[in-house]
């Protein structure tokens, strides 16, 4: 089946010589949910940009249902639904305008969906969008994306400024569109609770490079947390470890994420290291995305 | 069918919708040939992806919990799968050596205990109570 979104290689800088986006590779298949995480300055939002054809990469090809997003902008964004991080939308139109403006460019776009989104995130049509405060504003932003049902859904940060009843109004119409259309969503959240929900795979992007591409299943499973006192070890020689993917220290210990099931990590690290007191544990994807990206890995000092 | 789920649980989506729906067997909530939910359905409801729903009937299914019935729905398998008594109590017993040792280091009597249990049971042949925060 061909992918839906494809990324070969890209590299984007803003800098020359600090590339961004250093090689980014994946590909979306129909129906494929994924959630983009990395800390603040990622390239998070580079990389959506990119995908939508507002921005251009230095190196590497991207493509859009099989097409250029560059070459093929109309074909490409009339099947795409995008929110961008800060959506902008002309102050003086009312939600009832937009709307119709919408419907009017989009053929398959949803009467019904639209109220019904509406009433969820009570918003009242005729309020101009100068009236709304941020949040209401990406709820109708959010509104528009999801109404013309569209083949893939990039949503930058979606619940950026949303209450958190809010943010489970919009999963829940996500979770419909998946239903109905098959769609695949790509986005963009430092809401770990939100992407475990909705999402079935997760892109870690650190250092422009894609530190962790793996179904949010398996992160459960066959990732751990190990923790060893730093008196017993040094960082480089836990690093080598096989299986060991970060180091970090934390007070007294060493934290190390590993790839494997917890009780075999335990045993692999009691046999080197010879006594008890090493402990293993699944944590969710909030906590390992601390001990994939957080504070500073072992080899630099402060 | 009253599921919760919750991402900050150690346990995986999937896993957490397989456990709720075996306790609910096991309590008897789920009998034998009641019907389902279909997955996109019950996506909906605890808004969690379709295809982790479908993961956790597709892992029930091969565990012989449940069938799906082409275009009728799935189902409460009638004969539930064949029990391995031996290894069964060989895993209840280590269960409750560490539910004891928990308890003891808790500083929890037996007593207290036997009543945790009874809770327990009638949690899952009645129902979880929405817990108490």
């Amino acid at each position: 089946m061909n992918p839906i979104l494809e990324f070969d290689h890209v590299t984007r800088a803003y800098k020359k010589g600090v590339p961004v986006l250093d090689g980014v590779s994946f590909a979306l298949a129909e129906g494929e949910v994924a959630g983009l995480v990395g800390r603040n300055g990622a390239g998070k939002s580079t990389l959506l940009r990119i995908a939508m054809g507002m921005l251009v990469p230095q190196q590497g090809r991207v493509r859009v249902f099989g097409l250029s997003p560059i070459d093929d902008p109309v074909e490409v964004k009339k099947r795409i639904g995008y929110v961008a991080e800060d959506q902008v939308l002309p102050a003086g139109m009312s939600i009832a305008e937009l709307a119709a403006l919408h419907r009017a460019l989009f053929p398959k776009w949803d009467g019904a969906m639209e109220k019904d989104l509406c009433d969820r995130f009570g918003l009242s049509p005729r309020d101009r969008i100068k009236q709304l405060s941020k949040g209401q504003k990406r709820e109708v932003a959010l509104m528009l994306a999801l109404c013309h049902r569209p083949e893939l859904l990039i949503l930058d940060e979606p619940a950026g400024g949303l209450d958190p009843a809010a943010r489970r109004e919009f999963l829940e119409a996500s979770i419909r569109l998946l239903n109905r259309e098959g769609s695949a969503i790509l986005f963009s959240s430092h809401h770990m609770g939100d992407i475990e929900r909705i999402g079935a795979r997760v892109l870690l992007l650190d250092e422009g490079k894609i530190r962790l591409d793996c179904e949010l299943d398996r992160v459960r499973e066959d990732l751990c947390v190990a923790m060893v006192p730093k008196a017993w070890i040094e960082a480089a020689a836990l690093e080598k470890t096989p299986g060991c993917l970060r180091v970090r220290p934390v007070f007294d210990d060493w934290h190390a994420v590993f790839q494997g099931a917890p009780e075999t990590v335990t045993a692999q690290l009691r046999g080197p290291l010879g006594s008890r007191g090493v402990s293993c544990i699944r944590v969710p994807l909030e906590e390992l995305f601390v001990e994939l990206v957080g504070g500073k890995p072992a080899g630099e000092n402060a | 069918m009253q599921l919760l789920v919750n991402p900050a649980d150690e346990l995986p989506i999937y896993r957490q919708i397989m456990r709720q729906i075996e306790e609910a067997i096991a309590g008897g909530r789920l009998k034998p040939g009641d019907k389902l939910p279909s997955h996109r359905d019950l996506a909906e409801q605890i808004v969690v992806a379709p295809l982790t729903v479908k993961k956790s009937y597709d892992e029930l299914e091969a565990l012989g919990f449940i069938e799906t019935q082409r275009g009728r729905g799935t189902f409460v398998c009638a004969t539930l799968p064949p029990v391995n008594h031996a290894g069964q109590k060989a895993q209840v017993r280590e269960a409750a050596r560490k539910l004891l040792s928990s308890a003891y280091l808790g500083g929890l009597d037996f007593n207290a205990v036997v009543k945790i249990l009874k809770e327990a049971e009638r949690d899952i042949t009645q129902g979880r109570e929405k817990e108490a925060s």
